[in-house]
């Protein structure tokens, strides 16, 4: 099978995986958790298994590089990560309750990379500038981080939806009392942004050595440059916001929001701005 | 007086501002990221108004990085920050050097905390066993008496009281490097076509130039293609030559710069330059000579004969024929031109007495010399980056202090333990109580699990 059609299958595994975990979430049963686990266990290894051989399929064709280059291949570790950021805090707090608002994100970023025109799956060879072990790190660590924060805006969203239900007095309904306390879910919120945002100081330290060593400069202004610097200054204004101001609650999950959509912006709406590196153009 | 400066301090030392200005620079950022680049928001506001024109002038809206609001956003940061580091530090550091008797007031009642009652008797042997529990977790442990019985005290991770410190430390570090940088800094361009030697470059901003004390010689450029077209390689191989001397050579590579006297140089871009080369041959006697490069308007001397050889043209493909240059040889008795083609034997063959119709066609023209061309191809020439930065090792300095202390700010906190070991009538009773810098819950389950670990002691 090639690697093309196993990732095919995981983004159709990914989706049956979010369906058994709404079904987990409304009916409360933990079998349909166990059985939506055991799916995305299963869509991770085998999206493992897909990339490592669409690596050594780009070694057979003479341009061999790690499948981090394009954008086609960002996006498929993209949801990677999330689901392997979201499986190790599942398995450590043993709950299942927000794979309904974390898988999707990752089949929709499978769904995108395969269906969205503009990005090309084939196996692209490496541009000069790209030809750099910075590459690498800087694109795990960066993703590490972007998943990282997709999931403390998942636990943001489920903390804004049983917020809803908060004031009323009447007992809440159906499967919003099954989600986490308020105040886990703040934690939760807050922990995955302080991983989210280690990684992507890291990520945008790691991109700046690789723009030493490819351009003389560890710095341009450059809008991609510039737009992750305004995501890092956001999460850390929340993170302040939080330490010394005592933020909780509803605004870190609305700031988990804004963060996230700055995320998003910083990996594929920059491409739309004007003005971009001119680097090597030929 | 008093009074203003205290409200200047507060006003500096204050969060608000640090928010307050952390978002009018994200404002600022994106506004940059938005705004058209610098000659299309130039030629726009011209034809809008020339009023436009000057608000953009004034607020450098074309490149706000470098324009004084932004500069004033970034002084007003660090002026907070030191400030606030100020103010946080001698408290501390107080908290640093703090006693660690008596315990807190309290700790035993409101800390998180564990108890053993215990029936054994030796109160010295339930001491030794806790000062070893204590030991084996946290390396060291102190012990004093008081007159309910016997504290011992335990602590992980004081270091990490400065973590935010550290953090922001490395903020400033980073500050200061960009700004050693941009003033101390040199960035410039230099062109270097192959064969050729540059020790001039064009500065990067202005228009400026830089005298090098040293020259670079482009001895080759080499672009490689991957098999569907796309740029594999591009590739310098450059000499640095000072006082007539080559003290290196190296091959420069994208992301593989290289560094002399001081000064980093790049492969930033490439291109072709206006002349192409030919590769020139000439037998005499049925000797042939070394191989020449010559361009249009390149001269070179043929030996013994006393005369001179002059390049006319160089063309890749004359007339459908193939490569070919055309020579002017000027010596004291004749001043002929004749032209040389490269694939002269083809041209033979198809037309067997071109020389008799064309004798300017005959590369034997000036005798006893006959002249032929291995090849004739484009120059390049390399486009090198060059860049010396003096602020590098305080950015580096600064971006490692900042990984270390969001390390330290995320996953490593204070912890400190107090145990008090104290007779209760016939019983030991050991209360084990500890807290920690940050609202951690796990600072329970280290107290449990010391906890265990001395019930497991005392069993054996
Ligand atoms: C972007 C640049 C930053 C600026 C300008 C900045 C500035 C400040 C200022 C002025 C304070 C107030 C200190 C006080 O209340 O005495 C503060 C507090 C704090 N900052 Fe930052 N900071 C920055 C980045 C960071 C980062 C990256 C972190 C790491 C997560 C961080 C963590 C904290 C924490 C935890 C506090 C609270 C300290 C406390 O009250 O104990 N800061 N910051």
């Amino acid at each position: 099978m090639s690697h093309t059609m196993i990732l095919s299958w995981v983004t159709f595994i990914y989706f049956i995986s979010f369906v058994l975990y709404l079904f987990r979430l409304i009916t409360g049963k933990e079998f349909w958790g166990r059985a939506a686990s055991f799916l995305a266990w299963g869509g991770l290894s085998a999206q493992a298994i897909a990339m490592i051989i669409r690596w050594r399929t780009s070694y057979s064709l003479g341009i061999g590089h790690i499948p981090l280059a394009n954008l086609y291949e960002s996006m498929v570790f993209f949801a990677w990560t999330i689901m392997l950021i979201y499986l190790i805090i599942e398995w450590r707090t043993k709950s299942k309750i927000i794979g309904v608002f974390v898988v999707p994100i990752a089949f929709l970023a499978m769904a995108y990379a395969s269906i969205a025109p503009g990005i090309d799956n084939r196996i692209e060879p490496l541009i000069p500038a790209l030809q750099s072990n910075w590459l690498t790190s800087h694109v795990i660590t960066c993703f590490m981080g972007y998943a990282a924060f997709a999931i403390a805006f998942g636990y943001g969203l489920i903390y804004l939806l049983k917020n809803l239900d908060k004031d009323k007095t009447e007992k809440p309904a159906g499967f919003l009392e099954k989600l986490p306390a308020l105040a886990t879910l703040d934690t939760l919120i807050y922990q995955s942004i302080a991983l989210g945002f280690v990684f992507l100081t890291i990520g945008i330290m790691t991109g700046s050595i690789w723009a030493h060593y490819a351009w003389g400069s560890y710095w341009s202004w450059d809008p991609k440059e510039t737009w992750s610097l305004i995501t890092w200054l956001i999460y850390a204004i929340i993170l302040h916001a939080r330490h010394v101001r005592g933020w909780r609650g509803k605004r870190m999950a609305i700031f988990a929001l804004i963060g996230f959509a700055c995320v998003l912006f910083t990996y594929l709406g920059v491409n739309y701005l004007p003005g971009l590196h001119s680097y090597l153009r030929t | 007086m008093s009074i203003e400066k205290h409200t200047m301090w507060s006003f500096f030392s204050s969060v608000k501002l640090t928010i307050a200005a952390l978002v009018l620079i994200v404002l600022v950022f994106i506004a940059a990221t938005f705004l058209p680049p610098d000659d299309v928001v130039q030629t726009f506001a011209h034809q809008f108004s020339p009023g436009a024109a000057e608000i953009i002038l004034f607020f450098h809206l074309s490149d706000l990085y470098h324009s004084p609001l932004f500069y004033l956003l970034m002084t007003l940061l660090s002026l907070n920050l030191i400030i606030c580091s100020i103010n946080r530090f001698p408290a501390l550091w107080r908290q640093y050097k703090a006693p660690h008797f008596p315990e807190p007031a309290d700790s035993f009642d409101n800390l998180p905390q564990s108890l053993i009652v215990t029936e054994a008797k030796e109160v010295s042997k339930i001491k030794l066993i806790v000062k070893s529990c204590l030991e084996k977790k946290y390396r060291s442990s102190e012990e004093v008496d008081t007159e309910i019985g016997s504290i011992f005290y335990a602590e992980k991770g004081r270091f990490s009281l400065f973590d935010v410190c550290i953090v922001h430390l490395s903020i400033l570090v980073m500050i200061a490097g960009a700004i050693i940088g941009s003033i101390f800094g040199l960035e410039a361009n230099i062109n270097i076509k192959e064969g050729e030697s540059v020790n001039i470059a064009t500065l990067a901003k202005g228009d400026g130039i830089q005298q090098l004390n040293f020259s670079v010689r482009c001895d080759k450029f080499i672009v490689e293609f991957y098999e569907d077209g796309t740029p594999k390689t591009y590739r310098s191989d450059l000499s640095f030559i000072k006082n007539g001397q080559v003290q290196r050579r190296g091959t420069l590579l994208v992301n593989h710069p290289l560094t002399f006297d001081k000064i980093r140089f790049y492969q930033s871009s490439f291109g072709a330059a206006p002349e192409i080369k030919a590769t020139v041959t000439y037998t005499v006697a049925g000797k042939k000579s070394g191989s020449l490069a010559l361009a249009a308007g390149d001269t070179f001397d043929l030996p013994d004969s006393k005369a001179r050889g002059v390049v006319l043209r160089v063309e890749e493909n004359f007339m459908q024929m193939g490569p070919a240059i055309k020579l002017r040889i000027i010596s004291q008795k004749k001043d002929i031109q004749f032209w040389v083609f490269q694939q002269l034997d083809n041209l033979l063959a198809m037309k067997p007495d071109l020389l008799k119709e064309m004798p300017i066609f005959n590369p034997g023209l000036f005798t006893p010399f006959v002249f032929s061309i291995d090849r004739v191809e484009q120059t390049y020439y390399t486009g090198l980056h060059l860049v010396r930065d003096p602020g590098i090792p305080l950015v580096a300095l600064g971006g490692l202090l900042m990984i270390v202390g969001l390390i330290i700010v995320f996953f490593i906190s204070y912890q400190q333990f107090w145990v008090r070991v104290e007779k209760e009538g016939a019983k030991i009773r050991i209360s084990i109580a500890g807290r920690s810098n940050r609202n951690d819950q796990q600072i329970q389950k280290r107290i449990d699990s010391l906890c265990r670990q001395i019930n497991e002691e005392m069993k054996t």
